[in-house]
């Protein structure tokens, strides 16, 4: 240390206290004008000098990267008042250096401004802005909003709890009458297809302000109530946004297996244990120990069983822009399958309306593959005639990542192709 | 023909559905996978099955590993004609005319023309792809330059994680980056994929790249693909290394099992076997 200490001149030594004293007086909290320096050492020699600076308590240097070997580069923060004496030390000891961040404040500003920018979004409940993805708090805020602002025709029910004991759901569409005919609406049940509770976000606002305005939508609630299960597995959809975004299935611990969750839409009771899902804990496509051990499921089923009088099953997945009809887990055909392909074209043909997008129709063993426990096989087979499953955009290039400028042209094509199919229900279910 | 009740409302509500049974156009039968064929026999696929539009992205990650150019990859489009022919012995091999959209604008892109043989053993389908340009090959050629000489004047190595990250966002100066990772990504798809297994590139966990003396681009990436219809997400180390105007040199490794703990953790071999036997099965 002191051979070291021999090599500074006594004017350099000066600036460094100097600069000290000068430090300790203000004693700043804030980032102004601090830099963080890239220091790229060359040898032992370097490295020694720059363990030195680390020793000079007053200059309050605080290195990011340590300085150790000369093959790694050492990043330090310099307070503003420091930097001068540090960039004279440096230089004059042939150090080289970069700036690698000029105002450290500025930096933070930012990242604060747009912190805060977003978490006011998701705030205020007259701007829950529906082009951009939400956290589960923030949707199941946005419901109590939607109850609140269409009292008249929208209230919020509770059909059950999740795994880790989140509730489920369902925001009911209805102006009145004693147990109409409904029409059934689900999302989010497979959690990383995001674009799948965003849209039917804007699909409830789109539904609830519709009525009294579009004679189609006011002819439809006045005969019939829909339901719409935004969040299907809620649990999912929090563990995308906290750990891991490409997760598919339920959280439910699996006996005897380090692996978690079920695939809910393998684990209906329709085929159940046949070909396209997985008896393997750790798949992807696990159907679960047996049909409906998923309490999402089971609340879903509970709903619709003990309603008694629900018309049509449609529910929302990605990605593919594909419209499926009956069945899953065989290839035979559904006896209504030349009604329900019918139908599917012409809510597909209305999708297409409005950006082009293609939507290619068709059972799910022959335009997917065969997939044993879905949804809409078992509410087919338990009488639900219009059973449809929606795989929204894209086709592969994005997938699940899909771009939040996305959001609102993709529920509006949706939007229409899922009107097509209400209101042939409306005219034609009794 | 429904038969009518005699009531009025009966034959009314009877009406639409009438009308929309016969504008519809009737779907042909699931015929491409009921086995057997006579070998040797070319039969007419559904555009739409997942035969031919499974076949289809095949050859288009065949076509844009070879194209090696970030500023021209394709994607599908739409699959206008498709047949298959089951050749004894060797495998099948699906015919196919399909349209193609610029990767990233998916504005038109011309269509091609392509064979593509799944053979029997399990190695890489061979594919004979062959594209129509409605871009000016210059043009790209020139994008391609461009976007070399902006990531060759970096001076310090480009790193990145999470592209698109979680909102489908893509940092612009990481674009480049990412475009790479889908040519180099091809490659892989290609490989790997069967008549019954597909993929499909999600996103870039993390890319690193090593600077290098001479003129070529060198990155390491970590890249996520989805797997279909297994619905797995496979992790792979891909090294890439791209000279405009060369083709792409890539090397990986994919996590080989698609059972893994939910970090992405692998499990005891002794479980690989029974995903083995258990993917065929199902299928």
């Amino acid at each position: 240390m002191q051979k070291i200490e021999l090599l500074f001149t006594s004017n350099m030594k000066l600036i460094l206290i100097v600069s000290a004293l000068f430090g300790a007086a203000l004693s700043l909290e804030t980032f102004v004008g601090h830099q963080v320096l890239r220091i790229k050492t060359k040898n032992e020699e370097q490295i020694r000098k720059l363990q030195f600076l680390e020793t000079l308590e007053h200059l309050q240097l605080d290195f990011w990267i340590n300085p150790s070997t000369f093959s790694l580069p050492v990043d330090v923060r310099v307070p503003a008042n420091s930097l001068q004496a540090v960039k004279i030390f440096l230089e004059s000891h042939r150090i080289e250096y970069s700036i690698l961040i000029e105002d450290l404040q500025a930096v933070l500003d930012r990242e604060k401004q747009d912190m805060v920018a977003s978490q006011q979004m998701e705030r205020s409940s007259n701007t829950f802005n529906y082009g951009i993805y939400h956290s589960l708090s923030s949707i199941y805020e946005e419901l109590d909003n939607l109850a609140s602002e269409y009292s008249n025709i929208v209230s919020k029910l509770q059909i059950g709890q999740s795994y880790e004991k989140r509730p489920l759901y369902v925001l009911k569409f209805s102006t009145g009458g004693s147990n109409r005919p409904a029409i059934w609406i689900d999302a989010g049940i497979h959690s990383r297809e995001w674009i799948t509770q965003a849209s039917a976000m804007w699909i409830a606002r789109k539904l609830a302000s519709d009525y009294g305005n579009d004679p189609s939508i006011t002819s439809l609630l006045n005969k019939m109530d829909v339901f719409l299960l935004p969040v299907t597995n809620p649990d999912g959809y929090e563990f995308t946004h906290t750990t891991n975004r490409m997760w598919r299935k339920t959280r439910s611990k699996n006996a005897g297996s380090l692996c978690v969750g079920v695939d809910p839409n393998r684990n209906w009771d329709a085929g159940f244990g046949g070909p396209g899902a997985s008896s393997s804990p750790c798949s992807e496509s696990y159907r679960g120990p047996s049909a409906n051990s998923e309490v999402e499921v089971k609340s879903v089923v509970n709903f619709i069983k003990n309603h008694g009088n629900v018309a049509a099953f449609l529910t929302l997945h990605s990605y593919s822009q594909l419209l499926l009809y009956p069945y899953g887990y065989k290839c035979t055909q559904p006896a209504d399958h030349a009604e329900l392909n019918a139908l599917g074209k012409a809510a597909a043909n209305a999708i297409q309306s409005l950006y082009g997008t293609t939507f290619t129709v068709g059972s799910i063993c022959s335009t997917i593959y065969q997939a044993s426990g879905g949804s809409i096989d078992w509410s087919y087979d338990y009488g639900i005639k219009y059973s449809f499953a929606f795989e929204l955009r894209d086709t592969g290039r994005y997938g699940f990542l899909l771009p939040a400028s996305q959001i609102i042209p993709t529920a509006e094509e949706t939007w229409l192709g899922l009107k097509t199919i209400i209101e042939h229900v409306r005219d034609n279910a009794h | 023909m429904k038969r009518s009740k005699g009531s009025a409302t009966h034959r009314h509500r009877a009406l639409p559905v009438l009308l929309l049974l016969l504008s519809a156009q009737l779907p042909r039968p699931a015929v491409a996978e009921q086995p057997p064929w006579a070998p040797g026999v070319e039969r007419a696929l559904d555009p739409s099955s997942r035969l031919a539009v499974g076949a289809a992205r095949v050859a288009l990650h065949n076509y844009n590993f070879h194209a090696a150019s970030p500023s021209g990859l394709r994607a599908l489009g739409q699959v206008r004609k498709a047949t298959v022919k089951s050749i004894p012995g060797v495998g099948q091999k699906c015919y196919l005319q399909f349209t193609t959209e610029d990767y990233r604008s998916r504005e038109n892109a011309g269509s091609c023309l392509a064979t593509v043989l799944y053979p029997k053993k399990k190695s890489p389908p061979a594919v004979n792809i062959k594209c129509i340009n409605t871009k000016d090959q210059k043009q790209i050629q020139e994008e391609d330059n461009r976007l070399y000489q902006k990531l060759k004047r970096q001076t310090k190595p480009i790193t990145g994680s999470n592209i698109p990250d979680s909102f489908g966002n893509i940092e612009p100066a990481l674009e480049p980056v990412w475009a790479l990772a889908v040519a180099g990504s091809s490659y892989m798809m290609w490989e790997k994929s069967t008549e019954k297994v597909g993929y499909f590139m999600t996103q870039v966990k993390s890319v690193k790249q090593w600077m290098r003396k001479d003129d070529s681009l060198e990155f390491d990436y970590v890249i996520l693909l989805h797997e279909m219809p297994t619905q797995e997400m496979i992790s792979c180390h891909m090294r890439l290394i791209w000279l405009p105007g060369h083709p792409l040199k890539v090397k990986y490794t994919c996590d080989s099992e698609n059972h893994r703990l939910e970090d992405g953790s692998g499990m005891e071999s002794g479980s690989a076997a029974g995903i083995i036997r258990e993917r065929e099965e199902n299928f």
